[in-house]
């Protein structure tokens, strides 16, 4: 037998790509809908990029958040492995609540976080239509300062103009990550997007240079927003006052 | 974003057209459709938003000058600028070649070492090319490469990038696979473009990455700013023999762990020295293309086929022992060519020149079993002559004696003798 035939695979690092869903009453009928029936079909597109990516393994982990909160599996699963149940829709809006949830398990010892071949930082989307309903800042403020949470790529998306986009901002640490769609197709797209995207640069070995993850995710998804309609970037620059003096 | 619909024509730079068949593919940066091209099957990448005008003219002059090499899948025509947005004609790449990525997740392996060898080559030679017509290449990583596991034969793609040495596409490759120097944020060069040769050449050879041993394993978030540490500031080789504070983990890198000792010693001293700390810290003192040529040539000339177990083996020649069986291997024939030491055992063969084609075989007188012939697989006749002085021609596929002293002229360029050792 050759040598040859003993390869291994290289090891890989892990990357965790967290869905944080309000499920809070006003999402009930399409906008949860809608949610469901993206997250099933884009679960497939991040097993195909998982799998044939040497630098990581793509790992899924998902919180619904109302009057309480909850992850769907009480670990990260491989993409073809995470069954999505659809969540129902009522009750309020924890957003704290699940800020420290989330927390907790951004951690090796106490959470989510383990991996023998260590992890990539982790994506986290965000997708809410309203505003938090409990005392969010002091979760937040907790989930600020963890380590892993600084360094994961964080992009919300606002359903709707009811979504309370400063404070999906103060979550993402930009508004240039907060992405607000208007239709039910849109939310779909942009949720298909969103994953997609955050996950191939997530999971990959940074790119030399300046430009963060971060920003590369933000930036792809919005030369991709611009083609969904009824979707947009939360500080679109409006150039029209300056169009005639300018001429 | 701009996408094209079967049937639709994109008018080409200088005239014609293609006419899109189906999509093919998509990226981050654009999608790659079938398309026709005055009845020839083709590839054209168009990109999701129009890039800048440099970047096009960029394109454009590489599209002019032609390939430098056939390991690339290089842009043959540019379109006209168009529906929102542009694109480029390349050949469509065989079904036979696979992502290097594949490789490295063990879902592919070369069929032998022969086919190893002669993509190391190929790769190295595209590179030598690729400077000689004052490229560099930015956007290096395990998805530009293709390889066809049975040959070895390699395509490079996403050419697009390909820019004149000392400017910046703006489009850069991953961290794990550039130099030091580019991951603190350099402009690439041919010196860089050598380090990242070097890496990849490791990673085809012992498939596991030469920076990334137990100080990297031990980091548990891989942040951007931590692997600017461990491949550019704060980068250890993982075999760096004065400081092992990075040394390959048992169970995790087991490829590299399996294949250092017995693959051959210039190898090893070779990666030593190019990723010492003082390489690292000087770009220009790096290996040129040309000598990783010579040595990859140097290391097929001691790969033999075992007479024992039948498989492929690197020989150590102050060990001449196979590396699989253990055995030891008769290497007392030997085909001298130049500074170069062809070992000879019944089954292997021979890479005269640098083109990745077998220019020989060895094999074994039906009538004697103790006597190895050389058979002609070149197109061309060799001349030999016997030590007694008579000349004789071999023509293509036959076959001629290994006896001692014989001197053959496989070409102008390449005269070699046969030397039998204790004779
Ligand atoms: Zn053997």
């Amino acid at each position: 037998m050759s040598l040859l035939d003993e390869t291994v695979s290289v090891p890989r690092r892990t990357m965790t790509l967290f869905f944080m869903i309000d499920t809070s009453g006003s999402m009930a009928g399409s906008k949860i809908g809608a949610v469901n029936d993206a997250v099933v079909n884009v679960l497939p597109m991040l097993d195909e990029i998982s799998v044939t990516n040497p630098d990581a393994e793509i790992k899924v982990a998902a919180l619904e958040f109302s009057t309480g909160c909850n992850w769907l599996y009480n670990e990260p699963k491989l993409a073809n492995e995470f069954v999505w149940q659809d969540v129902q829709a009522n009750g309020l809006t924890s957003l704290g609540a699940a800020c420290e949830e989330l927390e907790n398990k951004l951690s090796r010892s106490k959470g989510f976080m383990q991996s023998a071949s260590g992890s990539f930082a982790p994506a986290i989307i965000l997708l809410s239509d309203g505003a938090p309903t409990d005392n969010y800042e002091a979760g937040l403020a907790k989930l600020k300062a963890n380590n892993w949470f600084k360094s994961a790529i964080k992009v919300a998306i606002a359903i709707g103009d009811d979504a309370d986009k400063e404070v999906l901002a103060k979550f993402t640490g930009t508004n240039e990550a907060v992405f607000t769609v208007h239709n039910i197709d849109a939310l779909k797209q942009i949720i298909r997007v969103v994953a997609v995207t955050s996950s191939q640069i997530g999971s990959k070995s940074s790119t030399a240079g300046d430009t963060t993850k971060q920003d590369q995710v933000i930036s792809e998804v919005q030369n991709a927003v611009d083609n969904i309609d009824g979707a947009e970037v939360a500080t679109k620059v409006d150039g029209s006052s300056y169009s005639d003096d300018w001429d | 974003m701009s996408e094209l619909r079967t049937g639709e024509k994109i008018s080409l730079l200088n005239g014609g057209f293609v006419t899109i068949k189906k999509e093919l593919g998509r990226g981050g940066q654009g999608i790659v459709y079938l398309v026709d091209l005055n009845g020839q099957p083709k590839a054209l990448k168009w990109y999701h938003n129009m890039p800048d005008v440099s970047f096009y003219n960029n394109l454009a002059n590489n599209v002019m000058n032609g390939a430098p090499s056939s390991a690339f899948l290089w842009p043959e025509r540019i379109s006209e600028r168009q529906k929102g947005s542009f694109g480029y004609v390349m050949a469509l790449r065989p079904q036979n070649y696979f992502e290097f990525g594949n490789f490295l997740l063990a879902k592919k392996s070369f069929k032998s070492f022969q086919a190893m060898m002669a993509a190391a080559m190929k790769i190295c030679n595209g590179f030598m090319m690729l400077h000689r017509f004052g490229y560099s290449y930015q956007d290096l990583n395990d998805g530009n490469f293709f390889i066809d596991p049975d040959t070895g034969d390699v395509l490079i793609c996403d050419n697009d990038n390909v820019m004149p040495q000392g400017e910046k596409s703006g489009i850069m490759g991953k961290a794990r696979y550039m130099a030091p120097e580019i991951v603190a944020g350099g402009i690439p060069d041919k010196y860089s473009d050598r380090f990242s040769l070097s890496v990849i050449l490791f990673m085809l050879f012992y498939a596991n990455h030469p920076f990334e041993g137990a100080k990297v394993v031990a980091c548990p978030c891989m942040t951007e700013a931590y692997e600017k540490k461990f491949y550019g500031s704060e980068a250890v080789f993982i075999y760096d023999p004065n400081n092992k504070t990075n040394l390959p983990v048992r169970g995790i890198h087991q490829n590299v762990i399996r294949r250092w000792p017995v693959m051959p010693a210039e190898l090893r001293d070779t990666f030593i020295r190019e990723f010492s700390p003082e390489m690292l810290k000087n770009p220009q003192s790096r290996m040129i293309e040309q000598n990783w040529g010579k040595l990859i040539a140097s290391l097929r000339d001691k790969l033999v086929i075992c007479p024992h177990c039948g498989e492929e083996t690197f020989i150590d020649e102050a060990k001449p022992q196979c590396m699989n069986c253990g055995r030891d291997v008769d290497v007392r024939r030997r085909l001298k060519l130049g500074l170069r030491t062809l070992l000879l055992t019944n089954g292997t063969r021979l890479f005269i020149d640098y083109d990745n084609t077998p220019d020989a075989r060895v094999a074994v007188n039906p009538q004697d079993r103790n006597m190895l012939l050389l058979q002609n697989l070149t197109k061309e006749k060799w001349t030999a002559e016997t030590p007694s002085g008579k000349v004789k021609s071999v023509e293509p596929n036959e076959f001629m004696p290994v006896k001692h002293g014989i001197k053959v002229g496989f070409n102008a360029a390449n005269k070699g003798e046969i030397i039998i050792n204790n004779q």
